[in-house]
């Protein structure tokens, strides 16, 4: 991750300028600017619901506009940025009491077994890709998700669920095992239907 | 950008696609940013609120002590001359026979202007003390 850090760290030198030149509000609406779209989509990972994730990416927002001034610069500024919504979203969980363990030890679980509704029930592939999705533990989903949602950046993965880039790799390889693995339990594994359901 | 540990076969070179299809990025929506806007506007309104009443907590507290310290200052002025028209008088009452033989009927008179011009010099060398502590 430490690549990954120190991209961060290079790309956000100039709102660190700009704090360390008082300038704490342009510094703010570089961030947001810059940020705004991540801190989004990490809350839509890791929440799954939108207006859940629309909440705590906004006091995620607040609470870093406000702990701006304090922010000593010891960590990248993405990172500390990540952590906030990172924390955000676990106390979100944890008060919509469906809180799911984020630890490793879910990894280890396999799929659960099939409990998506019947075939004929789920819509278009991309829909039905996503049923899966849905039902891979919660690191792999999280995982593959902010994979696609950050254009497939491993480093941005890391940066942003706080974890290194081996870890995000490992995750990736596993989610996608697990969804061929399934994809071939339903009979769905010709690639054939998969890149007419890409085009 | 670091691709990730994969096999490379057709099926996880369409599956990639699929899902690159599928799990499409959350677009930011502009109700979305407005709603920041209005928090972050709200949360900057707390904030000045917040100093408002720290400000106006430390503007009484001085208020106060400023009260207190004029209080204090009235009481030992007031102890001050009280103590000295006591300390006047028991003078006054031990000069007059010594100051009746020296100077005759006209001894009351004396004193009063002893009395008063060493009350005008204390005046005095107190208020030009004052003035050189303010400038």
């Amino acid at each position: 991750m430490q690549s990954a850090v120190a991209d961060a760290a290079s790309r956000d030198r100039d709102i660190i300028e700009l704090l360390r030149a008082g300038h704490a509000d342009r510094a703010f609406e570089e961030l947001l600017q810059r940020y705004e779209g991540k801190i989004y989509r990490l809350c839509c990972a890791l929440l799954r619901d939108r207006s859940l994730a629309e909440d705590a990416a906004q006091e995620s927002i607040v609470r870093a506009w406000k702990s701006l001034k304090n922010y000593d610069g010891r960590a990248a500024l993405s990172s500390w940025l990540y952590a906030i919504t990172r924390n955000r979203c676990l106390t979100a969980l944890a008060s919509r009491r469906t809180f799911e363990s984020l630890t490793d030890e879910l990894v280890e679980q396999t799929p659960a077994e099939p409990t998506a509704p019947a075939e004929e029930a789920l819509g278009t592939g991309s829909e039905r890709l996503r049923e899966l999705v849905d039902q891979l533990p919660e690191r792999l989903r999280q995982v593959l998700m902010l994979y696609y949602f950050e254009e497939r950046s491993v480093g941005e993965v890391a940066l942003m669920l706080g974890c290194p880039e081996g870890t995000v790799k490992t995750h990736l390889f596993r989610a996608r095992a697990a969804l061929a693995s399934e994809l071939e339990r339903r009979g769905l594994h010709d690639p054939e239907y998969w890149m007419e359901i890409a085009s | 950008m670091t691709e990730p540990t994969r096999s490379d076969g057709p099926t996880d070179r369409a599956l990639d696609a699929a899902l690159r299809r599928a799990l499409e990025p959350p677009r930011v929506t502009e109700e979305f940013r407005e709603r920041v806007r209005a928090a972050l506007a709200r949360a900057a309104e707390t904030d000045l609120a917040e100093l408002r009443a720290r400000l106006e907590t430390e503007r009484r507290e001085t208020l106060a002590r400023l009260e207190a310290d004029y209080i204090r200052l009235k009481r030992r002025t007031l102890a001050a001359m009280v103590g000295g028209a006591f300390a006047a008088g028991a003078a006054a009452a031990i000069a007059l026979p010594w100051m009746t033989k020296l100077v005759g009927p006209a001894a009351p008179l004396a004193i009063a202007s002893i009395g008063a011009a060493v009350g005008i010099t204390i005046g005095v060398s107190y208020w030009l003390r004052s003035r050189e502590t303010v400038t």
